[in-house]
């Protein structure tokens, strides 16, 4: 209970930054895809930077987090054809739309109804994807790649 | 607050709050952001895939509250009138066109997402957050499918 309760307090904190930045504008992502205007790309890397330095220094002090008594630790992946080629179907769709998953969810609940066929899509592709993944050939094929295939995060 | 609110900060000001946010995640939770998660938890629950919700659905139900909330203290959308470039080319009543380019693009999001393993948020900050490789090559060719794909519109659209 208190887990999902900080899931949904970060999460907050998230929609707020995300309106307040207005990556809920398709607009302003279409003038960072046409290279007009920076904002994503430095707001990313600024992220990305307080996220590497905290994580690392978590690590180094051996912490164990808060609510769960787990310590600190997380796996990384080795680059596979779906990284590349499942990137590039959804930097296609987030061109076209102007909008990413949580944008999205931001963009519905500010009350901006053209989202809602967006949100119903996502879904939609997800429910796509689980069925594609459920194939009984593709598990077979993934079974034999020690069902690498089939982590997701 | 209205003015403040109005106005976007400095993209440090939201880039440390992202970045607090990945860090938060861990020292909570130890887990790693992630945005697509949250509707393949909606998704997975409603087929049967799943018993039960995992915490991605509270954060992406956090993400709404957020928004829903910054509206409010804003006293109005932070989206813009009509949608983007899709209203201007089709028309702002034109709803089987609009609604229906993204709804596909909406697909798209969704299956590539699931298959590269994550988002924006997923991939471009959860992952390259703790240096993972994958994350960095999503990242990479999401960004440069995505400029490319956007100067394609440009040109025809």
């Amino acid at each position: 209970m208190r887990a999902r309760l900080a899931a949904l307090g970060l999460g907050a904190v998230f929609g707020v930054a995300m309106s307040w930045g207005q990556f809920v504008d398709p607009d302003r992502i279409r003038d960072m895809l046409l290279l007009r205007d920076p904002y994503l790309y430095l707001m990313m890397g600024t992220a990305v930077a307080v996220g590497l330095l905290g994580t690392r220094l978590m690590r180094r002090l051996h912490a164990r987090a808060l609510l769960t008594g787990d310590p600190v630790r997380w796996e990384t992946t080795r680059p596979a054809r779906r990284h590349v080629v499942g990137a590039a179907i959804f930097g296609m769709g987030w061109a076209v739309a102007d909008t990413c998953p949580a944008p999205i969810a931001a963009q519905l609940a500010q009350g901006a109804l053209w989202s809602v066929f967006t949100f119903a899509g996502v879904l939609v592709g997800i429910v796509g994807y689980l069925r594609w993944q459920e194939e009984p050939s593709r598990s077979r094929a993934a079974s034999r790649l020690g069902r690498a295939r089939l982590e997701t995060d | 607050m209205k003015d403040l609110l109005s106005q976007r900060p400095a993209w440090y000001v939201i880039g440390l709050a992202i970045g607090l946010v990945t860090v938060g995640l861990f020292a909570l939770i130890n887990e790693r952001v992630g945005v697509v998660g949250g509707y393949s938890s909606l998704v997975e629950r409603a087929t049967g895939r799943s018993s039960s919700f995992g915490w991605k659905l509270w954060f992406l139900l956090g993400v709404m509250g957020g928004a829903l909330a910054f509206r409010l203290l804003a006293g109005g959308s932070s989206v813009g009138d009509g949608y983007g470039w899709l209203t201007r080319s089709f028309g702002s009543h034109a709803y089987a066109a609009v609604g229906g380019t993204l709804f596909a693009a909406g697909m798209l999001v969704g299956f590539g997402a699931k298959y590269a393993g994550g988002c924006t948020s997923g991939n471009g900050i959860g992952g390259t957050s703790v240096a993972s490789p994958a994350s960095f090559v999503a990242t990479g060719t999401f960004m440069a499918t995505a400029i490319a794909v956007s100067f394609v519109i440009r040109a025809v659209a």
